[in-house]
């Protein structure tokens, strides 16, 4: 990466590269031998940062042409100018001297004669470049070379820096020029001509003469706003040895109107050796120290300046800087600030309010804040308010019909075209279910077996287009809240057909008289819980919300009461106001939940407690249902297989028929605890019962459902009902697919949760449409 | 975090005539952090100073809200948690520029400005370098909340120039302070409390050079209802139209009451894509 360390001994437009110079950031300077004149020269390489940019390296080009041209004694001699390798470059003389910068630091006060001599032929070599239209921003001593001859030589003309001021609106932190130098108007951004070069020979010379800078100032943009801003200091108050008509001079060049000025180079050049002239005059005649003669020219005021504060010095001497061109003379009064509120008459010497820069609000000027525009406008946009509101909702409201007459049968057609295609894929994966094999295994086993199914793969291929397809839909803007329902449907389709292949598609329609049976209060739970969580997780709750998740706490509490009698088979004509009572409020709560939520968090959380309440759903209705057979199971076998029939029973049995399932029960339970059972050893009972069950309801449990049954029937004789309970959870829990399709007949939980996801696809997609302006 | 719900939006545009985009944005819901970096410097360099900028920033902001870092005791322990952590995220980000702007000559020069905000609980701290611009619209009214540092603004500040003027001078790119010029530099730091209805707009020197103050304030008072997301496009689009010399890049972000939506702002709120 460091591009001009490798140059080191390379080769540039035939010369060799000796060593690096100076580094900046427009480029670096390298001492280098020119083969074919066996001399030393200096190669100036553009930095390659800026060799892409067309217009700098044009300038670039252009101006080092231009000087090429001069050949002028005080100026730097350029050779060649190109591009090499890559590079571009200028070829300059090397002088062997230093710079003036360099030489007033190692002899600390020149004397007066060589000085002058010495910025006499900058003067020249300015003026022959300014003849030629080129402008040298950055004079400054360390850009005056001095040959061991004595000879001053220009160097460094402002080549890239005119680059980097002509590229205009690329930012930059360097301002072209020298802060300590720089020319008032050249730091004020504006239109800069040769004038500002000689406000740079002024400030050069002060400091030459002096040792000190014209301004000081503890940053750079102190001290250029100084150049400005403040009064020209008079170099021979620190410089008593210098001639009156010198300090004049310097004053007159630092002038902050360049029209104040000398006007060219070769008028300053003039002046100074028509005063030397005559200063040699004087000393002949015997009149010799410093004199204040302010000549025929008289061009210079002096200003007492003294403990003057800085801001009424600035507001004083705001009269000299370059601002207007109507009033030049030292008459006027009108002050340079460009404050709003000051007054134009303002005596001078008043100091004027601080506006330091803790107060970024009063960058707010009148200008900003005119309060007409408050009213003006908004008045228009009134009366165009008007014309829309007659014209615009009968045109939206068409549109937003069609929109929903579209895209809302187009959906609910869509899903329901997933659905059946997910659907079927399971039915053809159920095949291959193997009944002992764990979870896992029969999740994935289907897609990989298909020689015994030939249409699998091309149901396969349907399900993935039909993916496809619903990744697709989302770039819809009518459905781009759906696609994540839509997924869930083609999984919960997907799951229906696997684990329920005798039930029809179209039995879907019938689920509608199930959904309000015992064993949907699962479905419910889970909801609910997992609500319940996700809101408690939810950062900054406000209690609002924090009541509304610990009612979701207490109606899951309910739910899980109402659920812990699992062994009831679907009924539909169980306690169907008390389902739909709890039913509501737990839909009423979930929403004001759901549309109370801001965060994007919760509104993932939606769609992934979605999936896991189907996944926990369809276990929980799968152990529901192995129970609810149980069930079943225990009336028969109470009479057929255990007792005798006997006066309690079918005393029991006839208030069954008039209060319900528990009464039968709980008679049930208390004859359990006497019974023969209990005496055995459990590997005896077992076969006992197992038996009586094979004798007294045969036909009933096949060879792998009978050991099941006694088992959990055995428990149920030898620990009561809870007992029994647990082991079909514990049961359930280890072998989870087993027994998946128990419940089959009536397993409508699948079409369950595809009803519900239906049903929100359509609502979110119909509310988009409604809501979104931008379809 | 913030007790107010805060919506943000945040756009960056090429322009029309250059040929990258030096600009950079960042927003952040879950930090409460909204950036504009704007690179400068360099053939390759600026939009690499920029992403710098805003990615250590955000990352040392994130680190510190988890833990993963502290800041030192000593790094200005008078100042609140909040303005400290910008604070170090900042400067940190800058030493990362500096160091990766000395590591190679087609990095150097290189350097970025940089104006964020961090939102903590009901206020606003703010970290500024450059001459990116803080906005704040209250009361239909919008107020510069930061101070440009560029030369032609420190000359405003002195009364040389007057705001007119330095919105047409050429020293108005020459920039007093960036990101990545210097290993230590001076950040302003302003705080300040918000409330509900504020629209905070952090823009880059390309919004502004298109699109006035006035004409800005204009288009957030009539479009109060718009989302902020189209708003912001809008004021992009509209600067680009104007000017489009720059890269322009806006971030907009909007205070609202928490807890006072109506039941149908809710719904709608739930149903439009954000």
């Amino acid at each position: 990466m460091n591009e001009n360390l490798s140059l080191v001994g390379q080769e540039i437009s035939g010369c060799e590269i000796l060593n690096k110079v100076a580094a900046g950031g427009m480029g670096a300077v390298y001492k280098a031998r020119h083969k074919a004149l066996n001399r030393i020269v200096c190669v100036k390489i553009l930095s390659p940062a800026l060799a892409n940019d067309k217009k700098a390296v044009e300038l670039f080009l252009t101006e080092a042409r231009a000087i090429a041209e001069l050949d002028h004694p005080n100026i730097v001699n350029v050779y060649n100018v190109g591009k090499e390798k890559g590079y571009y470059f200028i070829v300059m003389s090397f002088i062997e001297g230093q710079t003036l910068s360099a030489l007033l630091k190692r002899k600390k006060i020149l004397p007066i004669g060589l000085v002058l001599d010495l910025f006499e032929g900058v003067l020249l070599g300015l003026q022959a470049a300014h003849e030629k239209g080129i402008i040298h921003r950055d004079i400054k001593p360390s850009n005056i070379l001095i040959t061991p001859q004595g000879q001053p030589k220009l160097v460094d003309f402002g080549i890239a820096k005119k680059v980097d001021k002509e590229k205009g609106s690329t930012k930059t932190t360097e301002l072209a020029g020298t802060a300590y130098f720089i020319a008032p108007e050249q730091a004020l951004g504006r239109d800069i001509d040769t004038r500002a070069d000689l406000y740079s020979v002024g400030a050069s010379l002060y400091y030459v003469l002096t040792g000190q800078f014209p301004y000081n100032g503890k940053n750079t943009i102190d001290i250029i706003q100084k150049h400005i801003n403040n009064p020209v200091p008079d170099p021979a108050k620190i410089r008593s040895d210098m001639p009156g008509w010198l300090s004049l001079a310097v004053q007159k060049l630092m002038s902050k109107n360049p029209d104040d000025r000398f006007q060219t180079a070769k008028e300053t050049y003039l002046y100074f050796k028509k005063m030397r002239a005559e200063d040699q005059l004087r000393i002949k005649m015997g009149n010799s120290g410093p004199a204040i003669d302010l000549g025929e020219e008289g061009p210079l005021k002096i200003v007492k300046e003294e403990n003057l504060p800085t801001e009424s010095i600035k507001k004083q001497r705001a009269q000299q800087a370059p601002v207007r061109k109507q009033q030049t003379t030292a008459s006027s009064r009108m002050p340079l600030m460009p404050q709003l509120d000051a007054v134009p008459d303002a005596a001078p010497s008043a100091p004027r309010p601080p506006q330091g820069p803790q107060e970024p609000v009063k960058m707010m000027t009148a200008d900003e804040v005119k309060p007409v525009n408050v009213f003006q406008p908004s008045k228009k946009t009134h009366s165009f308010n008007l014309r829309k509101k007659v014209a615009e909702p009968v045109g939206n409201s068409i549109r937003l019909v069609t929109n929903l007459l579209v895209f809302v049968p187009l959906f609910m057609v869509f899903a329901g075209v997933v659905s059946f295609v997910f659907y079927t894929l399971g039915k053809i994966c159920s095949v291959h279910v193997v009944s002992h094999a764990g979870l896992l295994y029969n999740l994935v086993a289907p897609f990989f077996a298909s020689p015994y199914a030939p249409n699998q793969l091309l149901a396969m291929g349907v399900a993935a287009v039909a993916l496809v397809f619903v990744f697709a839909s989302s770039s819809v803007k009518a459905f781009s809240h759906s696609t994540s329902l839509l997924l869930f449907i083609a999984f919960i389709s997907y799951m229906a057909g696997l684990f329920t292949p005798q039930v029809p598609f179209m039995q879907l329609s019938h689920m509608g008289s199930y959904i309000f049976t015992p064993e949907y209060y699962l479905c419910y739970l889970v909801f609910a819980a997992v609500w319940a969580i996700g809101l408690c997780w939810r950062m900054n709750r406000t209690a609002a919300q924090g009541i509304l998740g610990a009612a979701l706490v207490a109606l899951m509490m309910v739910l899980s009461y109402l659920s812990a009698h699992l062994t009831m088979p679907p009924d539909p004509a169980s306690v169907f106001a008390k389902v739909l009572f709890y039913v509501s409020i737990f839909c009423a709560v979930l929403g004001i939940y759901y549309l109370a939520s801001r965060k994007t968090k919760d509104k993932i959380l939606l769609p992934f407690v979605m999936m896991m309440a189907g996944v926990v759903c369809i276990w929980a209705y799968s152990v529901s249902g192995l129970v609810g057979n149980l069930d079943t199971t225990l009336g028969t076998l109470s009479r057929k297989v255990v007792v005798r029939t006997t006066e309690s029973v079918e005393s029991n049995e006839k208030m069954e028929k008039l209060v319900g399932l528990d009464s039968r029960r709980n008679a049930f339970s208390t004859l359990d605890k006497t019974n023969e059972l209990t005496m055995l050893s459990s590997e005896e009972a077992f076969n006992v019962l197992k038996g009586r069950i094979a004798q007294g309801a045969p036909g009933v449990f096949n060879e792998e459902t009978l050991p099941l049954f006694t088992y959990l029937l055995l428990n149920y004789y030898r620990g009561g009902e809870t007992k029994m309970k647990m082991s079909v959870w514990d049961y359930a829990i280890t072998f989870p697919i087993k027994n998946f399709n128990q419940n089959a007949q009536h397993n409508n939980a699948y079409f369950f949760l595809l009803t519900i996801l239906f049903v929100f696809g359509t609502i979110t997609c119909a509310g988009t449409i409604f809501f979104n302006e931008e379809l | 975090m913030s007790s107010f719900d805060i919506e943000f939006a945040a756009v960056t545009d090429i322009g029309k005539i250059r040929e990258k985009n030096e600009d950079n944005v960042l927003i952040s819901s879950d930090l409460g952090l909204g950036v504009v970096a704007d690179g400068m410097g360099g053939h390759s360099a600026g939009e690499i100073a920029s992403s710098i900028a805003v990615s250590v920033l955000a990352e040392t902001i994130r680190k510190v809200n988890n833990h993963q870092l502290k800041i030192p005791d000593n790094f200005l322990p008078k100042l609140e948690p909040a303005e400290r952590k910008l604070l170090m995220a900042a400067n940190l980000a800058n030493a990362a520029i500096y160091s990766t702007a000395q590591s190679s000559d087609v990095y150097r020069m290189m350097g970025t400005t940089l104006t964020g905000v961090l939102f903590d609980k009901d206020s606003v701290t703010a970290v500024h370098v450059g001459d990116s611009r803080l906005y704040l619209f209250r009361d239909n009214k919008l107020v510069q909340i930061t101070t440009d540092h560029s030369l032609a603004m420190e000359h405003v500040r002195r009364g040389l120039l007057t705001r007119a003027e330095a919105d047409h001078s050429k020293i108005q790119n020459v920039l007093t302070r960036a990101m990545g010029i210097k290993k230590n530099i001076e950040f302003d730091l302003l705080k300040f409390p918000v409330k509900a209805g504020d629209i905070l707009l952090l823009c880059s020197d390309g919004l502004y050079k298109g699109l006035s103050e006035n004409d800005m304030a204009e288009i957030l008072r009539t479009n109060a209802q718009t989302p902020i997301v189209k708003l912001c496009k809008q004021l992009v689009r509209i600067s680009n139209d104007h000017d489009g010399q720059d890269n322009i890049s806006a971030v907009l972000i909007k205070i609202l009451p928490a807890q006072k939506l109506s039941f149908t702002q809710r719904v709608k709120r739930f149903f439009v894509k954000k």
